[in-house]
């Protein structure tokens, strides 16, 4: 039988979307009477308090099916098994754990024990509901440790040990020790704010949208910034890797939650991707922009499997990998992503590429170098491409983020003007163009969405 | 592996240096858009200024970036005063009394920048 050359839109990783939405009203309310109640609170940095990670967005993206298969917080198994071997309990491809921490304190207040359920509130209003499988302590820096793995234990790609400045390893070292795990399901959706709220397309909802625009191939492009045209070229020559003629569409899935101090402000992220469609950079036939619930742990090679899984899930059939991919500093090697995708990291678990592996993924990876302006082309050029490294400017998101700071509109040759005032429009609104702790603090006071009041009785 | 850090000069900035020997340095990036004076820093001192600014880094080009801006403005400043691109710019930017009036300065930058002046998309 021959194969076909066409590629076909991959099914959801593990076989099936999770929906763990509960939409029927007088349903959600009984699953909620007489229950226990949780008010949600934000992981603290131990260093300097600053909030780094809200556990709502882990609830969002394992609900609404961005981490399929994965349909609850992890027990104690289920995370050796994913430090261990980088799968589930089930076999399943996942790279990190996902942890619901709570304080012992709190725990105590609640109650609660195995078998139980518990309602978590968000913006004191009902949210979702976790129903308990296990209660189970765990060491925060052995988990962080283990996570991010090491140079000893994984010498193909870690380039030094992991440390307080590196953000995600934060979060998982600031965690409680304790942990509630269970399958959890929304019973108050969310109401996106603005911006947020155009970009929110949950994997059933980007599907359909993909067969709407009739687009049989899709490659994902990850980002936590605001684009320059670097990121505009690999997106452009990324997509011409098809099958039969180039991808039909081009999906921007914007990591939106807590960031780094010095990032992009998640507003400008958004707003600045779309500019590039709205003004025609790319077509917005071919080009849209969405978001992913996430406080970012910059693994890397093993966030590109996350994103390779939540993209999967979303409808694409590709995605596009760069240099120092979903990186921060020099733990990793730039390019242990591309390593990952071409060979595998058999420390990690991976003795082959997560799509030659059982219960791996079906998207398939680009592998793509770098773009920068030569100036005796008078472009930008692929690096492969140019033979004029010895002139060449590379792009640098530091030397960019450095320019702005200075008030110096950065050239248009490397930055959209539209993009530009995207940038200064939230600069206006929060008195700073990138993230910092005033704006983490508001965030999560703010979050990006709201709770619609539900009333919900005390008696079960 | 040598490290470098850029001085981006706008019109002000170029008006000071011109007629010194600072404007034969002046390097045109991304085809003259921009202009900029490029120093070399030694490792030790590049690894002080990213210990004294701890949200400096070294990005993938091998340039100190992410400083804050009073830093690049006193740079500029003792570049200009000095009509240099020497070592000798860093010995005095690096002082105890300059570097804590730096800081200081610095400590703002955290909370507020002033936006620029431009129109923007609404």
């Amino acid at each position: 039988m021959p194969v076909s050359l066409k590629i076909q839109t991959p099914p959801p990783h593990g076989g099936k979307l999770v929906d763990a939405v509960v939409r029927d009203e007088n349903k959600a309310v009984s699953m909620a009477a007489g229950l226990p109640v949780y008010d949600i609170k934000p992981t603290r940095s131990i260093i300097d308090g600053n909030p780094i990670r809200n556990v709502y967005r882990e609830v969002m993206s394992i609900a609404y099916g961005f981490f399929s298969p994965l349909d609850r917080f992890m027990t104690r198994n289920e995370v050796e098994s994913v430090l261990k071997e980088r799968r589930l309990t089930d076999g399943w491809l996942f790279p990190f754990p996902i942890i619901f921490d709570i304080s012992e304190d709190d725990l105590r207040k609640l109650g609660v024990k195995e078998g139980d359920r518990v309602l978590l509130r968000l913006k004191s209003q009902p949210f979702a509901v976790l129903d308990i499988e296990e209660v189970w302590k765990f060491d925060p820096k052995d988990i962080a440790d283990r996570t991010f793995g090491t140079p000893e234990r994984n010498p193909e790609v870690v380039r030094r040990r992991f440390d307080e400045k590196h953000p995600g390893w934060l979060i998982y070292r600031s965690m409680s020790g304790l942990a509630l795990a269970g399958k959890v399901h929304v019973i108050n959706e969310p109401v996106f704010k603005d911006p947020y709220n155009r970009f929110w397309y949950p994997p059933a909802k980007s599907r359909e949208e993909f067969r709407s625009r009739g687009w049989r191939t899709v490659i994902a492009h990850q980002t936590r910034n605001v684009p320059h045209t670097g990121h505009e070229h690999l997106m452009k020559n990324a997509a011409y890797m098809g099958d039969i003629e180039p991808c039909h569409g081009i999906l921007v899935n914007a990591i939106i939650g807590a960031k780094r101090l010095g990032d992009f402000v998640d507003e400008a992220i958004l707003e600045g991707h779309e500019a590039v469609n709205k003004y025609g950079y790319i077509s917005p036939k071919r080009h849209m922009v969405t978001m992913t619930l996430w406080d970012m742990r910059y693994g890397n090679p093993l966030e590109s499997l996350l994103h390779g899984i939540i993209r999967q899930n979303m409808g694409c059939t590709h995605h596009m990998f760069g240099r120092d991919h979903a990186a921060v500093g020099d733990y990793y090697d730039p390019y242990s992503t591309q390593v990952l995708w071409e060979k595998g990291i058999p420390s990690f678990g991976l003795p082959a590429p997560p799509y030659d592996v059982d219960k791996g993924l079906k998207i398939r990876p680009v592998n793509i170098k770098e773009f920068w302006y030569c100036p005796k082309c008078g472009e930008i050029a692929y690096s492969d491409t140019c033979g004029h490294a010895d002139v060449a400017q590379r792009f640098s998101g530091s030397f960019i983020r450095g320019l702005i700071a200075e008030g110096i509109e950065p050239p248009p040759i490397i930055f959209r003007p539209e993009v530009y005032r995207v940038i200064v429009k939230w600069w206006r609104v929060y008195n700073y163009p990138f993230v910092n702790r005033k704006y983490l603090e508001l965030k999560e006071r703010e979050l990006e969405v709201d709770l619609k009041p539900m009333e919900v009785s005390s008696r079960r | 592996m040598p490290y470098k850090i850029a001085v981006i000069l706008d019109k002000a900035r170029l008006e000071r240096i011109r007629g010194t020997s600072l404007e034969g340095m002046v390097k045109d990036l991304y085809g003259g858009y921009l202009k900029a004076i490029e120093l070399n820093v030694p490792d030790d001192i590049a690894q002080r200024i990213l210990k004294e600014f701890p949200r400096a880094r070294i990005d993938a080009r091998g340039f100190i970036e992410e400083t804050p801006v009073a830093f690049k403005r006193e740079l500029f400043e003792v570049m200009a005063q000095l009509k240099s691109t020497g070592p000798e710019v860093f010995g005095e930017l690096l002082k105890p009394e300059r570097l804590s009036r730096v800081k200081e300065a610095a400590a703002k930058e955290d909370e507020y920048l002033p936006p620029p002046n431009i129109a923007y998309c609404g």
